[in-house]
């Protein structure tokens, strides 16, 4: 509840860290880098307060009347002490040109206390007002809190560079950049696929295309979004198989079945079914593997080639890594990933490598890369430290980067986000 | 053809038969077992007042609304709504394809009977699809409104109340036992647990050695335990400080001498001694109604009530007229304040005598749970509670609720102490458990991971 201002975010020492982190990142997705650099660092903006500002010194002029008055700040939330030093500044302004001067408090004939405080929705700026021996006035404001987003790890040997792609109140389950002018996202949400271009620096989203079902969907979603080249995309939820058209009025045929799903990438050729009604692949394999057509139900699947045949890294609904190699199957247990991984490969790398989810704290996870030496898992990167749990994985149609997707556990949202590997100096 | 080499298979003979929680996809199957110090003697979402209760209702009953983490309405049943100007007439749309376990559609008609129950001051109407909700004032928190306990949507089903929830009602005794199954086809998903089994009636150190002996996968904590569960190292999950612990006065003072009283006791009363001391931090001193998490100003109080302590005089008890005090003796953390509510009295002066019967009492110690994350319908919820008016406002701004807690606590019919927190510990199998911050249970996404043997 409360009073509502404005667009723009205000700034939070967590938005200034990602400024700051994003700031590091360079590479092949300068253009898309540059652009999230951009929105996330908007709020950074001084002007983002001006709205509160504006009001609470118009509630203590109508309180307090012109005057002198002394003022105290103390701030209660996890507004940043540089950007209370700015919203106190801005705030001495906007008083004195209403006729309120701040001065010391044994010359002032009213006492100010400012104190920046939050709630759950808000952050919540009230004013104590004194005059004289008189009684204590309150005023109070609120504005909207802004939300954090991940921060990286250190950069050795390789670090994950994280592009923002877009933030929603419901579940993304996947999202897929289509190369182009303009560049376009199709994003995969629980009823409807969005399709967003990128212009002015920003996604905007163009067009939507509900997905019609009867049957009820699994609680724990996944869906997989897959580019086509005779026709847009697929899309593929348990159960339902959707269908773009070709045309440029476009549109999408939802039909119920058990189509499988192209796992990793559609250009390895393989392909596994989907439970209907839960969160897993059955293990069935479509051609299959080498000699082999099933592997043990499993949550993700990702390839690390070798030099003369390919490993599959499946990991399994029993919390086991399964490794298939076309002929043997092997089982890892203990290394202590979690139910999602995605094979990606670094810009520097012949090799690829898989990113790997894992508990960090507080119901949130972390990413991390990890390659193959000698058929043994090696950390490659330091962790990424997401705000929420990893709610979605999956490689991007071109193999070289990764979708990932969480659920922001402050604000609840579901970010969508790109993931790329690229090599420390 | 072996292409692993030896150093993959001493990676793999590190067994380790759990898995990792927080970063794994959820399991599907198995019972989740729960003890709870509650004995809800009525299956009615309405009686549902403690957090933990709310929590259970909420796996069979569905609301129209309900608020997410920020305490903002989200659909749930209702498809949409909206307000004609004055926020006076509300309209909200069923959402389409909802059954009852009981396999019946939702529609307008069941959900307007089952406001119409919990809500006699609304005038509620059915317009086809739609439920139309009349209030006798301006009201902007109508919407958060319909996501409490009391306007559960709900029939009767086989004896006892039917929902269209995730988890449908197999077992019910009343006081001692609830047993829920998963409905397959609810809308969001089939839930990951198959069954929850409920025992009610369990005192807390009860509950942690069923935990500890494998015979209950969720344990609640008594506040002043909550530190020492901690320090025990097992798996705790709590709430922030929510739950109201305050004196409430059942009349105005009737003679000077016991206002004088009343005036003095929130000075004489060490509530810090009493969150830190007495309850090892499983609370905090409140000063004000609403928590400052939920309100944002709560501090407000606390500054004025601490300048006020120099300027009050030392109060005398009329003669022979001790305030008596009524508290609920089953519960061991209101008969720990209330004797420590004594000593502070007797050390200053002032006499408190436990009341006989809480008829007879003059003032009750009373715990009062949030029953809304939306700060004003919180407050709204804690003077219905209270037996307190709330100053009516046509607005949901901060400055609004600040005027409204302010009337109620310059009323004098109450003194707020402490701020409780709610807790919980999980056994080893027990994954996807989330607590809101009032203390509400996220049960419907929990799901287990038994240790195979």
């Amino acid at each position: 509840m409360g009073l509502r201002w404005g667009k723009k975010r205000p700034v939070s020492e967590e938005n200034m860290a990602a400024v700051r982190h994003t700031s590091l990142i360079a590479g092949s997705y300068g253009r898309l880098l540059f652009c999230a650099l951009i929105l996330l660092s908007q709020p950074a903006l001084a002007s983002d307060w001006r709205e509160p500002e504006t009001q609470l010194a118009e509630e203590i002029v109508h309180v307090n009347g012109p005057g002198v008055i002394s003022l105290e700040i103390n701030n209660r939330s996890s507004i940043s002490a540089a950007a209370v030093e700015e919203i106190r500044r801005a705030l001495v302004s906007l008083l004195a040109s209403r006729g309120v001067r701040v001065w010391l408090a044994d010359q002032a004939t009213s006492d100010v206390k400012i104190f920046f405080s939050e709630n759950l929705e808000n952050y919540v700026w009230v004013a104590e007002i004194r005059q004289g021996s008189g009684d204590l006035r309150v005023v109070l404001v609120s504005s909207p809190r802004s939300r954090p987003t991940p921060t990286g790890g250190n950069l050795t040997p390789l670090r994950i560079e994280v592009s923002a792609l877009i933030s929603q109140p419901s579940p993304i389950l996947d999202a897929a950049i289509v190369e182009g002018r303009p560049q376009r996202l199709i994003v995969l949400g629980r009823t409807v696929v969005a399709l967003y271009e990128f212009r002015q620096g920003r996604w905007a989203v163009f067009e939507t295309l509900p997905i019609h079902t009867t049957n009820p969907l699994p609680r724990d979603l996944r869906g997989r979004i897959i580019l086509r080249r005779d026709h847009l995309f697929d899309a593929y939820l348990p159960g339902l198989t959707c269908r773009s058209t070709a045309s440029t009025a476009l549109s999408i045929t939802c039909l119920p079945g058990d189509e499988a799903w192209p796992i990793e990438t559609a250009d390895t050729g393989v392909s596994a079914f989907f439970s209907r009604t839960q969160n897993f692949f059955t293990g069935a394999l479509v051609p299959g593997i080498g000699k082999q057509t099933t592997a043990p139900a499993f949550y993700c699947a990702a390839r690390i080639p070798q030099p003369n045949y390919t490993l599959w890294l499946f990991t399994g609904v029993e919390g086991e890594i399964n490794i298939l190699d076309g002929v043997n199957h092997e089982v890892m247990r203990g290394v202590g990933w979690g139910s999602d991984i995605a094979g990606t490969r670094a810009s520097c790398r012949s090799d690829r490598q898989v990113l790997v989810t894992s508990p960090a704290s507080e119901g949130a996870d972390s990413l991390e890369a990890y390659g193959l030496s000698n058929g043994t898992p090696v950390p490659l990167s330091q962790k990424l430290s997401l705000s929420g749990p990893v709610t979605a994985l999956w490689t991007a149609q071109n193999g070289d980067s990764v979708t990932a997707v969480y659920r922001n556990l402050q604000t609840g949202d579901y970010e969508a986000v790109q993931l790329k590997l690229a090599c420390s100096q | 053809m072996k292409r692993f080499s030896s150093s993959l298979l001493v990676a793999s003979s590190i067994a380790c038969a759990a898995v990792a929680s927080a970063a794994s996809r959820p399991h599907y199957g198995g019972t989740l077992r729960v003890q709870m110090r509650d004995t809800p003697q009525v299956l009615d979402p309405a009686s549902f007042s403690s957090p933990a209760c709310r929590s259970l209702w909420r796996l069979v009953f569905e609301t129209l609304v309900e608020l997410d983490q920020h305490g903002r309405p989200q659909p749930l049943l209702s498809a949409s709504w909206q307000s004609e100007p004055g926020n006076q007439r509300w309209r909200f749309l069923v959402r389409s394809g909802v059954l009852f376990h009981g396999g019946e559609a939702l529609e307008a008609a069941a959900v307007v009977a089952s406001l119409r129950n919990g809500n006699p001051e609304w005038k509620v109407l059915q317009d086809r699809d739609t439920v139309v909700i009349e209030t006798n004032s301006p009201d902007p928190d109508v919407p958060a409104k319909l996501a409490l306990a009391r306007n559960a949507i709900a029939r009767p089903e086989g004896g006892h109340l039917g929902g269209t929830g995730p988890f449908a009602i197999t077992e019910w005794v009343a006081g001692r036992r609830l047993r829920l199954a998963a409905n397959p086809t609810y809308r969001g998903g089939q839930p990951f647990l198959q069954a929850i089994d409920v025992e009610f009636g369990k005192a807390e150190r009860d509950q942690l050695m069923a935990l500890d002996l494998g015979n209950a996968d969720v344990a609640e904590i008594a506040p002043e335990d909550i530190a020492r569960a901690r320090a025990q190292n097992r798996r705790v999950l709590d709430s922030l400080p929510g739950e109201l612990m305050a004196l409430v006065f059942a009349h105005d003072a009737r003679a000077p001498g016991e206002a004088l009283v009343r005036s003095a006791l929130p000075f004489i009363l060490d509530r810090r001694a009493m969150s830190d001391v007495v309850l090892q931090g499983g609370g905090e001193p409140a000063d004000a109604l609403l928590p400052n998490w939920l309100s944002g100003y709560a501090f407000v109080f606390s500054s004025a009530a601490n300048a006020a302590p120099a300027r009050q005089p030392r109060p005398e008890t009329p003669q022979g007229s001790p305030l008596l005090l009524a508290y609920d003796g089953s519960d061991p953390v209101s008969e720990t304040i209330a004797q420590r509510i004594l000593l502070n009295a007797r050390d200053r002066g002032v006499a408190i005598q436990i009341a006989s019967s809480s008829g007879s009492s003059d003032v009750r110690l009373m715990r009062v749970p949030l029953a809304s994350m939306a700060a004003p319908v919180a407050l709204d919820e804690l003077a219905r509670s209270l037996g307190l008016a709330r100053p009516p406002s046509t607005t949901s701004s901060i400055a609004d609720l600040y005027s409204a807690e302010k009337a109620m606590l310059e009323s004098g019919r109450l003194i707020p102490l402490l701020e409780l927190r709610t807790a919980v510990a999980l056994g080893p199998a027990v994954n996807g458990w989330s607590m809101l911050p009032d203390g509400t249970r996220g049960l419907e996404n929990v799901w287990l991971v038994r240790e195979r043997p």
